[in-house]
């Protein structure tokens, strides 16, 4: 019974907000003096030095994309754009109200709580240096940084460098595989939705301060999901363009595997790898 | 015609969905593009840098602190029924900031296939709200949800046609904004094909609109619309060539470049904006940029065809009794379009859709239509009409430039450089602009 009314309450919102015949929404301020001197400092800044085995025109992964699952990827990213629009956004802009400092003291809550699997997954990576920063990071930001919402590292200049249970797969050689848009959680491949996974079951099996057990485990997540949502600039389509699916595959095939460029500094995967369809 | 193109690259890039095949070296060369009579900048080095990167952080004008900023969305009456695959483009969306005392509102139209909230849209709203006005931005008539949303016929590219629809959504939007926002009167600037239909939208409302518009400025304008778009598919049919093999030729280079900056940087992850500008920075040649910025106006105007032969039955790439439905693989579709110069648009689907619902239409007037020239007189004798553009801007000939500066006369600002919408943001062209505006720029050139 619960459920139902659940369930009908969630879809007259989501066929509901649309017809409205005009509607006005407040969106954060624009900050154009501040974005202009930040786009002064980098255009100042040093040009990253290239590769010394560089990939070359024929490495490219083919223009086609591998989508074995494209019916439900498609039905996934529409059902997602309407509880964006309908369901997160309207939460998010509530949320943005709250004062400036209460908002930066959850996210940095939940980037410190982070650091917790990033930690174990520097050290699956054997990134040693890194794995010590975070150890680092995490001590200062729970002690000092009362809990995390405070993040006293990054002024200390300990730098946040996160890394997921995807990226540790990555490292180990692991394809990404096709491309897979999740419900409500949008566009992934297979293997960062493994690594999603992954990073939960860190979190979990830690569990700091009980935090993902109990009741209170499910208040964590939606809080979670809504600082991330607030924090994130993307509308599903602002492009307008019935076309948009596939701008999206594309796009974020082509961003997983130049990530993965990152994460093998000692030399490329066998070529034969490329040569398939991109994702495969 | 096309603007944002600092973060568009990338965008253009993707939907270059389509199959590989052999390489082969083509390279720009300006002096075969047009032996008639080379558009002023095509081939031009600095031109097209400019237009790729836009106006350097260093030279921009000064810019308020914060600009508030809200989202409107809005349901207009004439819109045709949405095509099933445009089911998110049923309202128009337009971006407002607001003044808290009463202030001028001046309307800014975006160019050919932006919405209102570009970089450029979002830098121009910054600078005329620092300045004192309310800021509207609106997308161009050749934006898909526009088409969808606004416009009463679904075929784009009608000079005429489009500005009333604009004028018709900028009378019913400001209609409905709320009672605390004081508008004391209301200007017009447009980018690009947006400079035309905002000098077309304030020749409407000269004739009788209920929503008076006093000053226009026109920021790098094309005079003849079709003419500018030629130029623009010879550029793609010179920097990229035809079929697949040049598109896949181009984003391979690109993807090769990409992957040895990611593998050269530090850092795991990249953020979206750092990928977006990193897909910029790896361009090089005068070769590239002009590959990137033809791409990217085919990709952009792709939408435009498709909508059209939706609307229009005119069964170029859709089947017209079995439209594409929601859900549908839109990949081939993409394909055959990203292949189709902008001409195939006008002959295939415009003309046969305007010569079958406008009675004596046909491509020869319709072609006389889609140019400035229809309003000739009134941008001749009417003091409030303004331009601002470059002599290097690859959307105009040597004739168009001319006639732009004879008709306008004093009215008309032309740099030496920026390329096509190159030299938005700068300090002079923001402080030229707010003159236009403010009614101070005859006193200056007295």
């Amino acid at each position: 019974m619960k459920l139902r009314v659940l369930t009908s309450a969630l879809l007259g919102l989501l066929a509901g907000c649309a017809t409205q015949s005009f509607s006005m929404r407040t969106l954060p301020d624009e900050t154009p003096a501040a974005d202009n001197a930040r786009a002064v400092q980098r255009a100042a800044a040093p040009a990253p030095q290239p590769a010394a085995a560089p990939v070359t025109a024929a490495d490219a992964p083919p223009l086609t994309t591998y989508d074995p699952w494209e019916r439900f990827n498609r039905f996934s990213y529409r059902f997602n754009a309407r509880f964006d629009e309908n369901i997160l956004l309207p939460v998010a802009d509530q949320y943005r109200r709250l004062p400036g400092f209460i908002r930066a003291g959850v996210h940095n809550f939940f980037s410190n709580l982070s650091e917790v699997p990033t930690v174990l997954n520097d050290a699956l990576q054997l990134q040693a240096r890194n794995g010590a920063t975070n150890v680092g990071r995490f001590v200062i930001n729970t002690t000092l940084g009362i809990g995390g919402l405070f993040d006293f590292a990054t002024r200390l200049h300990l730098a946040r460098s996160p890394t997921t249970f995807g990226n540790t797969l990555s490292r180990w050689g692991v394809h990404p595989g096709p491309f897979l848009v999740l419900p409500i959680l949008g566009p992934s491949t297979l293997r960062e939705s493994v690594g999603m996974l992954g990073d939960y079951g860190m979190s979990y099996g830690v569990n700091v301060a009980d935090l993902y057990r109990g009741d209170q485990a499910y208040a964590l997540e939606v809080v979670d999901g809504v600082d991330t949502r607030a924090n994130v600039g993307f509308r599903y389509y602002a492009t307008g363009s019935p076309f948009e699916y596939e701008i999206i595959r594309f796009l974020y095939m082509r961003k997983t595997l130049l990530e993965d460029e990152t994460l093998h500094p000692q030399g490329r995967q066998k070529n034969a790898d490329r040569k398939e369809p991109a994702g495969r | 015609m096309k603007h944002s193109l600092r973060c568009s690259v990338a965008l253009a890039l993707a939907l270059c969905v389509g199959s590989a095949s052999a390489t082969e070296d083509v390279r720009l060369q300006g002096a075969q593009i047009d032996a008639a009579g080379p558009p002023t900048g095509l081939a031009d080095p600095a031109a097209l840098r400019a237009t790729i990167f836009g106006t350097p952080p260093q030279d921009r004008a000064p810019l308020p602190p914060t600009v508030p900023l809200a989202e409107i969305d809005i349901r207009l009456p004439w819109a045709r029924p949405a095509p099933d695959v445009f089911w998110f483009d049923r309202r128009l969306r337009v971006w407002f900031s607001a003044q808290e005392k009463p202030a001028p509102l001046v309307i800014v139209i975006s160019g050919a296939g932006s919405d209102g909230n570009t970089s450029s849209m979002s830098m121009l709203r910054a600078a005329l709200f620092g300045a004192g006005y309310n800021v509207l931005t609106m997308p161009s008539p050749t934006f898909p949800d526009f088409i969808v949303a606004a416009s009463s016929t679904g075929v784009a590219g009608d000079l005429r046609q489009d500005s009333g629809d604009l004028y018709a959504a900028m009378q019913a939007i400001v209609a409905r904004l709320p009672h605390r926002i004081r508008i004391t009167e209301v200007d017009l600037v447009g980018l690009s094909l947006g400079g035309a239909n905002a000098a077309v939208v304030k020749s409407i409302a000269d004739a009788g609109g209920t929503l008076p518009i006093h000053r226009v400025v026109m920021i790098n304008p094309p005079v003849s619309l079709f003419a500018s778009i030629a130029r623009l598919d010879r550029l793609f049919a010179v920097s990229i060539g035809p079929g697949d093999a040049g598109i896949d030729r181009l984003y391979r280079k690109v993807y090769a470049r990409l992957a040895n900056l990611y593998r050269s940087s530090e850092a795991v992850q990249l953020d979206d904006t750092d990928f977006l500008s990193a897909a910029g920075a790896v361009l090089k040649s005068d070769a590239d940029f002009a590959a990137a910025i033809a791409l990217t106006f085919r990709i952009g105007l792709a939408n435009v065809f498709f909508a059209g032969d939706l609307y229009a039955h005119t069964g170029v790439v859709t089947d017209p009794r079995h439209p594409p439905k929601v859900g549908d693989s839109l990949e081939e579709i993409a394909r055959e379009l990203r292949n189709k110069p902008f001409s195939e648009y006008f002959s295939k689907v415009f003309v046969p859709y305007y010569a079958a619902h406008r009675p004596g239409a046909t491509a020869q007037s319709l072609l006389a239509q889609s140019n400035l020239a229809i309003i000739g007189d009134s941008l001749r004798s009417n003091a409030d009409y303004f331009a601002q553009t470059n002599s290097d801007d690859l959307i105009l000939d040597r004739q168009e430039l001319s006639w732009l500066r004879t008709t306008l006369g004093s009215r008309i600002a032309v740099y030496d450089h920026g390329g096509h919408l190159g030299n938005v943001g700068e300090r002079r062209q923001i402080a030229d602009m707010l003159d236009m505006l403010g009614g101070r720029w005859a006193d200056r050139n007295r």
